[in-house]
């Protein structure tokens, strides 16, 4: 009952704070929002005695992400009448989220199948993990640090292409 | 869950809890008599509760009362968001207290086959939690700074914000290497391996076995915690208050109160990393256990020195200036407390002469081993709060540029650096 009750509270605050993220005009609050998901996300970790997990999650997407984003956010400085108008945002919020609903449910089913891992109630050893992610999934780990390069590289292009174009006019 | 398990949990989050937050009156305290030693003055020290004055430390109270009964300004400014605008603060504070819940403050209770740590929050990673949950402190900064609505808060935030960003990474990068030297993301066994020697003679003290990693843990601690020299967040000579303009009251006192935690946490962190925690140096903690007798004469040879020495130079300081009639009660403090130092020393002598001579008891002995790793851990976390004080009254602030090009350019390549040496050390002693 204590478990059922604390999920439905943190699942309601990454609802939440996705939709804050998504529905905010302000940056900033999207922010938060994003935050409280993330948080409540890591909250959602340890409920399944995967403490090590939920400081990861924590570690990473709050420490990381959401700083970074929050820092770009200070350096733009986005004023009021400069946001973009959208009239329409709620519709279309909707409508693409029953777009998106068959694959939500598709996603639930293959998820549902997969043998639940978490529920034995051993809690994972960060060693463990270590050591698996070096060897079994050494892979997938390098196949993602690409993706993180490629992503830096395509940021950085993006963001010197007006400083590249001056150059070659002068 | 035995009782046993349970009174060692609440009294270790008791203990960390308050070793959190009655380190701020007295941080405080430090912090202005400091101040005042190195400007030639004296700092606040007349404030007193019946005659009771503790050299000054109750000012700090009445700074608190202060703080509560002030009115409570918000800016009319800020339209939307008045709430976050509220919460920013609680977000800096929480963080800085939470950080601090994963110190080991005495080496694991065993009592009979159970392992209890004395450690708040009693993780074995703890070295992840701080890093997670001490990256939050600035988020509050940062919807302070923003949620303010004007150029100097959002000033201070940016910079905070970007500071943090560049620190982060050598701070990581020094940790990294640490837990590369101790083999464990764990800070007791980190405080466990330091007891051992290096070369026969030094204990094995990270300051010993990774110098460069040291200073660079210091340096960007420092930075972490926004104390000067890394005060460029908010500067009172270019950008008012920084992230702080806007706030008064009990919020501004949030903001102060998380910087004196996160100041302590800081120096928490320092001790258990690289000057081993609550170690005593050459003296383990099995040692202390095998050799009680031993160490409880020590102790009781020790105890009197001490306490005559400090009540000695409470009679000398403790009084009003010649020339000044009014005592205002300086007497019967220093009267009043040399009477409870002598009861309290008295005690002490006679618990320890039944534990050494006359009981066998096990217990006892361990709980009297852990009793002194904690006030060894807590001079230390003092010695060290004391050397973040006299940084700040002694050096001048960098400027902003000078701040990232130190962060980027001298303390990132070097704890790179650092690290490939010490993963080719690692691995060439393994071999």
């Amino acid at each position: 009952m204590l478990e059922i009750s604390i999920f439905s509270i943190l699942a309601l605050f990454m609802i939440g704070g996705a939709l804050a993220m998504i529905l905010n005009k302000q940056t900033l609050f999207s922010a938060f929002g994003f935050l409280l998901a993330m948080i409540a996300l890591g909250g959602l970790f340890a409920l399944l005695d995967s403490r090590f997990l939920a400081i990861s999650q924590i570690m990473v997407a709050v420490g990381g992400v959401v700083v970074l984003s929050m820092l770009t956010i200070l350096t733009v400085n986005a004023k009021e009448e400069a946001l973009p108008d959208e009239p329409n945002k709620f519709k279309w919020v909707f409508f693409t989220s029953l777009l998106v609903l068959p694959f939500t449910l598709l996603l639930y089913k293959v998820l549902s199948t997969l043998p639940d891992y978490f529920t034995k109630g051993d809690s994972i050893d960060s060693k463990l993990i270590g050591k698996l992610l070096f060897s079994e999934w050494v892979l997938p780990f390098e196949i993602v640090s690409i993706l993180l390069l490629a992503a830096m590289l395509g940021a950085i292009i993006i963001a010197r292409d007006k400083v590249v174009y001056k150059g070659d006019k002068s | 869950m035995s009782t046993a398990s349970i009174i060692v949990a609440i009294s270790s989050f008791a203990l960390g809890t308050l070793l959190a937050l009655m380190t701020i009156p007295v941080l405080v305290w430090l912090e202005r008599r400091t101040a005042g030693l190195v400007q030639d003055r004296l700092g606040p020290n007349r404030t007193n509760i019946f005659g009771f004055r503790l050299g000054g430390v109750v000012q700090s109270f009445a700074d608190v009362v202060k703080l509560v009964l002030k009115e409570e300004y918000y800016p009319s400014h800020i339209k939307s968001g008045k709430w976050l605008f509220m919460l920013a603060p609680i977000i800096t504070f929480v963080a800085a207290l939470l950080a601090f819940m994963v110190i080991p403050f005495a080496d694991t209770l065993i009592i009979g086959d159970e392992h209890l740590r004395v450690q708040p929050l009693p993780i074995d990673f703890g070295v992840f939690w701080y890093l997670a949950v001490s990256s939050i402190g600035v988020i509050g900064v940062i919807f302070g700074g923003w949620l303010s609505h004007n150029k100097y808060s959002l000033l201070g935030a940016a910079r905070a914000a970007s500071m943090v960003v560049s620190y982060e990474l050598p701070l990581g990068l020094s940790i990294l290497a640490f837990i590369i030297t101790y083999d464990t993301v764990d800070f007791n066994a980190m405080v466990t391996s330091q007891s051992e020697l290096l070369f026969g003679f030094l204990p094995a003290w990270g300051i010993f076995m990774q110098p460069i990693a040291s200073i660079i843990l210091i340096i960007t601690l420092f930075a972490e915690t926004n104390r000067n020299p890394f005060t460029v967040a908010e500067g009172e000579s270019e950008i008012v208050a920084g992230f702080m303009t806007e706030y008064s009251a009990m919020k501004f006192a949030m903001y102060f109160m998380a910087e004196y935690i996160a100041m302590n946490t800081a120096s928490a962190v320092i001790i258990t990393m690289i000057f081993g925690g609550y170690q005593l140096p050459y003296i383990s903690t099995q040692m202390m256990l095998d050799n009680f007798t031993t160490l409880a004469i020590c102790v009781m040879i020790a105890a009197p020195i001490v306490v005559t020495l400090f009540i000695k130079w409470m009679q000398k300081n403790n009084r009003v200036r010649p020339g000044m009639a009014q005592d205002k009660g300086r007497e019967f403090e220093t009267k009043f407390f040399t009477i409870a130092f002598i009861v309290m020393t008295i005690a002490i002598e006679f618990i320890l002469l039944y534990l050494a001579f006359f009981s066998e008891n096990l217990l006892a002995q361990s709980i009297y081993v852990t009793v002194i790793q904690i006030a060894t851990f807590v001079v230390k976390l003092m010695i060290f709060n004391m050397f973040f004080i006299l940084i700040r009254w002694t050096l001048p602030r960098f400027r902003y540029d000078q701040v990232q090009k130190l962060g980027w350019y001298y303390l990132l390549p070097l704890a790179l650096l650092n690290i490939f040496v010490t993963a080719l050390v690692v691995v060439g002693v393994s071999l």
